[in-house]
């Protein structure tokens, strides 16, 4: 079954996507209380996120989550890049795994605080 | 028959309070013993995973009524066939105060004698053996405390491995183990944010006496509430007998947990939040805590959390979908199976309610809330029909919103909830249970104690 990832949109985010044909795919969440990118993946590629994080899980929803908080803005990245939710942002990620889990190994001791 | 309900009984029939108030009976109590300094137990990384100081609190202030201290060899053996204590009442787990060979030779105790327990370098507890048993094989023994899919096939999926929190801290245990009657000779004094919030069994039946609360509901707590758990404690509150629960009591559980849970301190606080928010008002809730490292044992962690809170003065207890739950391990609806119509293969044929020495306090078995786009409102799973359409209230994609830092829209977490986790994340430079988290937090404790001479 074919597994879903989403990626918060931040106003910064949605800024970035201005003009492109992915502002039609903008998705609303809660009542449009949170906006998202879905992205939806076959098993093979699931399974290759899966290995490359051990964090990694699929939740009650069938989505991808737990994921290192680097794989999310690289994955944003690489969708601001190829204008694509398809298979091709998916490949960007995976190809720097390394990279991601450089920043991933210093997540577990700290995450920036927000502002609030 | 009367369809009004009253305040449960203690598990076991009376409430069992081993704390010695008298300073200079405490002292005398420990003059001359041997002395030992409780250490947390460790995993495979050295990572804190347990620390019995907590169970020795939870079962001196009556939570695990009518356990008494650290068991004999044949109440393990007991538990592990049929979940019951040698007095014949329900109890899930085996607890044992457990040290290595080389402590045991350096106490030079035996069947007998009394040892003086430390924590934080200042005299605890004492314990009275009266058996000294050694666990043959951890990994067997954590094995079949949670059971195994050929043994248990009405609940267990999968076999249990390192990834199980509950499965590690039995599989780390020291092999000599002294059974016996713990008594607190110290009584130990809580750090903020923890001592508000302290309600052991007997001040608990006291405070909701004089709220006069016959009726409580109990709400199961590792997390920091977010809408979804909100909702669960306003509608499983409705039920009572003839009118709604009059009081819904928080329990959370503190002690290790596994990493990406959020930190104690938040998960406390968090719940105060939607008490001092009139989200719940405070006249209809109360948060309160229990000591214990979490095993995630889905069905028999909701057999401890039954015991706990019937000893708390609870007539109700909410269960959900993967109570207390790690992982695929159970089936996520074994603890509803539990209560429900019971487990055979852990002992019980019927509902624990409904077995000799069973427990007393109701199960509310509910299913959960989503938020549903159509309806326009938080609904729940046994009335919307939007099945296509619901929002669920994962707590991974509510972790990851976080850990993002995307302030979450108030459809998810009332903004004073969020701002607890965010206060604490400053302090701890991280949002959730980390090893750093972990390490530190069992130097400091949850407690200071005061000076005594012995």
């Amino acid at each position: 079954m074919a597994k879903s990832i989403a990626v918060l949109l931040d106003d910064k985010r949605l800024g970035e996507m201005k003009g492109s044909e992915l502002e039609n795919k903008v998705q609303m969440m809660f009542g449009g209380q949170l906006t998202c990118f879905i992205l939806e993946m076959d098993d093979d590629k699931a399974k290759q996120v899966m290995d490359a994080f051990h964090t990694a899980r699929v939740d009650s929803r069938g989505f991808i989550t737990d994921v290192p908080i680097a794989f999310n803005r690289v994955l944003f990245e690489e969708i601001a890049k190829t204008k694509s939710l398809g298979a091709e942002p998916i490949d960007g990620v995976m190809a720097r795994v390394s990279e991601i889990q450089e920043f991933a190994a210093k997540e577990g001791e700290y995450l920036p605080v927000p502002e609030l | 028959m009367s369809l009004v309900i009253e305040t449960p009984p203690p598990h076991g029939g009376r409430l069992e309070e081993r704390v010695v108030r008298d300073r200079e009976l405490g002292r005398k109590l420990a003059k001359g013993c041997p002395v030992f300094d409780i250490k947390p137990t460790l995993d495979e990384n050295g990572v804190p995973v347990r620390n019995v100081y907590r169970e020795i609190m939870s079962i001196c202030y009556g939570f695990f009524s009518p356990v008494e201290g650290s068991m004999k060899k044949a109440e393990v053996d007991r538990i592990l066939k049929e979940r019951r204590l040698l007095n014949d009442w329900v109890f899930p787990y085996p607890l044992v105060f457990d040290i290595t060979e080389e402590d045991l030779k350096n106490l030079g105790v035996t069947v007998g004698d009394r040892v003086l327990l430390r924590i934080k370098g200042k005299p605890f507890a004492v314990l009275d053996i009266d058996e000294i048993w050694r666990i043959e094989n951890t990994e067997e023994l954590a094995t079949k405390t949670f059971g195994t899919p050929e043994d248990n096939p009405e609940v267990v999926k999968e076999p249990f491995d390192k990834k199980m929190p509950g499965w590690v801290i039995y599989k780390s245990l020291n092999p000599v183990v002294l059974a016996g009657k713990f008594r607190i000779i110290n009584e130990p004094t809580f750090l903020p944010p923890f001592d508000k919030y302290w309600f052991p069994p007997r001040k608990s039946r006291e405070e909701y006496a004089r709220r006069e609360w016959r009726t409580v509901i109990n709400h199961q707590t590792r997390n920091v509430p977010h809408i979804g758990h909100e909702f669960l404690m306003k509608n499983a509150a409705y039920m009572g007998d003839s009118e709604p629960c009059h009081g819904i009591q928080v329990n959370a559980i503190i002690g290790v947990k596994r990493p990406g849970d959020y930190p104690d301190e938040a998960i406390i606080e968090g719940h105060q939040a939607v008490n001092e928010g009139g989200y719940i008002k405070p006249e209809r809730h109360l948060v309160t805590f229990t000591l214990w490292d979490m095993r995630y044992g889905n069905p028999l962690e909701s057999m401890l959390h039954g015991i706990i809170r019937q000893n708390m003065g609870c007539t109700h207890h909410m269960f959900g979908r993967d109570h207390a739950a790690v992982g695929e391990y159970y089936d996520m609806w074994s603890t509803q199976i539990l209560w429900g119509k019971g487990i055979p293969s852990f002992g019980f044929p019927a509902p624990i309610t409904d077995v000799p020495y069973g427990l007393k306090i109701r199960p509310q078995n509910m299913a959960e809330f989503w938020y549903c786009p159509v309806c326009n409102e938080i609904a729940y799973s046994g009335c919307c029909g939007h099945d296509k359409e619901k929002e669920k209230f994962s707590g991974s994609f509510v972790r990851g919103m976080v850990a993002e830092g995307v302030f979450p829209p108030k459809v998810i977490f009332r903004p004073e909830v969020y701002k607890v986790i965010v206060k604490w994340w400053k302090e701890f430079d991280y949002p959730f249970c980390n090893p750093k988290y972990v390490k530190e937090k069992e130097e400091r404790l949850e407690v200071d104690l005061p000076d005594m001479d012995i």
